[in-house]
């Protein structure tokens, strides 16, 4: 008679399944879910990061942001944050998709031009922000120098509130532009060709076959920058931490900036707390609609 | 296998949640590191045996500090000079950036209770913080054993470094606000620069050159980037930024309303320029007046040295235009020992805090910097008269010494200033109504202070 196994084989090799995971999982319990939790626990006290002691206030930092002082602020930088991610998504989106089409040339010249596009994507962003404070500089900056020369009057790009959003998503335009024509050209490589030339022999004219195949074509990638540069660009810091610091007056205040002001600066690590669990939440439920819509208007080439 | 994934993942989310919420009111956060000596204002002070803070086996130790490039080789020969006066004590200065990315690396380290430096400067607006959250040790027992002239420093410096009774820091490179002026233009053009608010009127037509509502030069610049440049205006004017029950400000009365109006009105004139809170901000406010597009500017005494090195004309200085008083508040920075270090290294740190501290070093920074000679027994004596044969253009301090207080101290005061100064360039720059934003601007302190 043949001995039983003390496991079933499917236990077995759950078992193992899991061993291998296991590392993962500990990782995010320690970096992801146990930070989470403590935020949660944060925003239920008035710590402000300097005590070692704390008590808890119950709902009190909550009514302060969605029933008090807070809730302007909380509107202001949603307003910002949103108008920044509109903003970067534009860019990567629309001027990602305008280079790769103008650089979808395979030579020497192109490929020596699409990588000068490119570049600015590894430059750190200290050091870009460094270089646009000069550019954008109102008095000494070459941005001014060639709008004076032109007759024109001096703008104070980061210090004035109609300009200074502007400013900074000049900055990310520049890292973030290169970077979307990249990812769209290798999508655009992808495309078979079967489809241009049926089009063609049908007698469909280039816009209708950049309507019609392209763009379906390329919309699991639209879907894929899209949400990455969204998340990313919800979590701009740098270049308003280095060009505006969120101003002039809150105008540049967004989400991660106003979390970094009130812990850091204001040491109110409780209103901090519950302005990021906002901010995750809210992060969250665009990206999960994002995945919901994307599944009736992406086309997989299958 | 999905299934008991599914549990793990659940019952690893529930851990941590537990783990996450069993601090208490008694204590979570950051461990107390302390491994001996008080740990700020929560215990006793040890008793004034100076064998107790004898440093006895070598030791390395880190100084954080916030000295720009400029300033690194005086830092370099002042640690070199310590570190060759005595056998155990090394120190590694190391330059960690602005004040406030001092503060948040000392702060991060503090909550964390690893990687904390043995001493740190401290900009004067953060005592009061730290202070009350006993991130600071107290340096009384210390004074007390060691015999430390702390009575040699000036009653506001020292009022500036303490917090409830407690010497929590002490005065390092002292600063105060004052107006720097082209003293070349000034005797040319016959310009009287104004002692009392009620002269800047004059002051500022005199100055100013505006043609066609276009300013050529500008009567003073005003940084907005910090409310510290502006506020000795209001309480001068008897303003109470901060009222005695300290949960309101008095920043909406009439004093305050008048002054605002003013303000706006010199810059719809042309005649002052209210700097905006971008990062080169300051830069362009140097390089206005170095370029002689601003007759004077409003700035931190400390960068003396630099105007003089920079402009091509006599650079002078003047103390604030003040009015029913003149006061003006110190500014600058502390240094601290942090209470979680071990006893050991807060010994190490306070020989190196009271050599950073004393009267030959403090006179080495003012000669080759714009910080102010911080001991009275300078002041008074022959140094002081020949300090000021060097820069006689800081005569108006000298004379004025008394008058520099210490910074308000209130633990919602950092709160209250980022929200202060915000209103203040929106009222300077927008078209706006004047009395309704300070309504909005009072209400929201008011909040602040209550919840503080």
């Amino acid at each position: 008679m043949e001995k039983k196994p003390f496991l079933k084989p499917r236990t077995v090799s759950a078992v193992k399944d899991f061993v291998c995971v296991l590392p993962a999982l500990v990782f995010l319990a320690i970096f992801t879910y146990y930070p989470i939790c403590k935020l949660i626990q944060i925003s239920f006290t008035d710590w402000n990061l300097l005590n070692d002691r704390w008590s808890y206030v119950g709902l009190k930092n909550w009514i302060w942001l969605f029933n008090g002082s807070g809730t302007k602020h909380l509107l202001n930088s949603l307003k910002v944050t949103i108008l920044y991610s509109i903003g970067e998504l534009t860019i990567t989106l629309v001027g990602g998709l305008i280079f790769a089409l103008i650089f979808n040339r395979m030579n020497a010249a192109f490929s020596f031009m699409r990588a000068v596009v490119f570049v600015p994507k590894y430059v750190a962003m200290s050091s870009a922000a460094v270089v646009f404070l000069w550019i954008l500089n109102t008095d000494n900056g070459i941005l001014n120098y060639f709008i004076t020369s032109l007759g024109l009057p001096a703008v104070d790009w980061l210090g004035n509130r109609n300009t200074a959003l502007l400013s900074v998503l000049l900055l990310t335009g520049w890292r973030a532009v290169g970077y979307g024509m990249m990812i769209y050209l290798s999508a655009m490589i992808g495309i078979s060709k079967d489809y241009y030339e049926a089009a063609a022999l049908d007698g469909a004219t280039a816009v209708q076959r950049f309507w019609k195949i392209t763009i379906p074509m390329l919309s699991p990638t639209t879907l894929f920058l899209f949400v990455t540069t969204f998340i990313s660009s919800m979590k701009v810091f740098q270049s308003v931490d280095i060009l505006t610091r969120g101003g002039p007056y809150r105008s540049t205040e967004v989400f991660v900036y106003k979390i970094y002001l009130y812990a850091m600066e204001d040491f109110r690590m409780d209103r901090a707390s519950v302005i990021a669990i906002a901010f995750f939440v809210l992060l969250l439920a665009i990206t999960a609609s994002t995945f919901k819509i994307s599944n009736s208007s992406v086309h997989y080439d299958s | 296998m999905k299934k008991m994934l599914a549990v793990v993942l659940t019952a690893a989310l529930g851990c941590g949640l537990l783990s996450g919420c069993s601090g208490g009111s008694t204590g979570g956060g950051a461990q107390q590191a302390a491994q001996g000596g008080s740990s700020g204002g929560d215990s006793a002070a040890p008793a004034a045996d100076p064998s107790a803070y004898e440093v006895t086996e070598p030791i390395t130790i880190q100084w954080w500090h916030a000295l720009e490039d400029q300033y690194s080789q005086t830092v370099s020969e002042i640690v070199e000079d310590f570190n060759n006066s005595q056998d155990l004590i090394t120190v590694e200065a190391t330059y960690i950036g602005s004040y406030s990315q001092t503060n948040e690396a000392l702060v991060a380290a503090n909550a964390a209770g690893t990687g904390l430096p043995a001493v740190t400067v401290a900009n004067t607006p953060y005592v009061a913080e730290y202070g009350a959250s006993g991130l600071t040790e107290d340096l009384t027992p210390y004074i007390q054993a060691t015999g430390f002239e702390i009575d040699d420093f000036g009653k506001g410096m020292v009022d500036a470094s303490s917090y409830g009774g407690k010497q929590v820091a002490l005065p390092f490179l002292i600063s105060t606000q004052i107006m720097y002026y082209n003293k070349d233009m000034a005797d040319t053009e016959g310009i009287t620069v104004p002692e009392k608010w009620e002269d800047m009127d004059s002051f500022l037509e005199a100055a100013s050159i505006v043609n066609n509502g276009t300013t050529e030069r500008f009567g003073t610049i005003i940084p907005g980037w910090d409310q510290w440049y502006f506020e000795t205006f209001y309480l001068n004017q008897g303003v109470n930024i901060i009222n005695e029950d300290n949960v309101s400000t008095d920043l909406g009365c009439d004093a305050a309303v008048g002054l605002v109006k003013k303000f706006r009105e010199w810059v719809d004139k042309g005649y002052v320029n209210w700097t905006t809170m971008d990062s080169d901000a300051s830069s362009n406010m140097r390089q206005a007046f170095i370029d002689k597009k601003a007759f004077s500017v409003v700035h931190t005494s400390s960068l003396y040295n630099t105007y003089v090195e920079k402009c091509d004309f006599e650079v002078g200085m003047a103390w604030l235009p003040g009015g029913d008083t003149k006061d003006q508040e110190i500014g600058g920075c502390v240094l601290l020992i942090p209470s979680k270090n071990d006893q050991a290294t807060k010994n190490a740190a306070w020989q190196f805090l009271s050599y950073l501290c004393s009267k030959e070093v403090n006179m080495k920074w003012a000669r080759e910097t714009g910080y102010i000679p911080t001991r009275n027994s300078v002041l008074q004596t022959e140094e002081g008269v020949e300090f000021l044969k060097e820069k006689p253009a800081f005569q108006c301090i000298f004379d004025n010494l008394d008058l520099i207080n210490p910074r308000i101290q209130h633990p919602g005061w950092n709160q209250l200033a980022t929200i202060w100064k915000n209103y203040m360039l929106e009222m300077m720059v927008e078209d706006v109504d004047i009395s309704t934003k300070l309504e909005d601007m009072v209400e929201e302190i008011n909040e602040v202070l209550e919840d503080a």
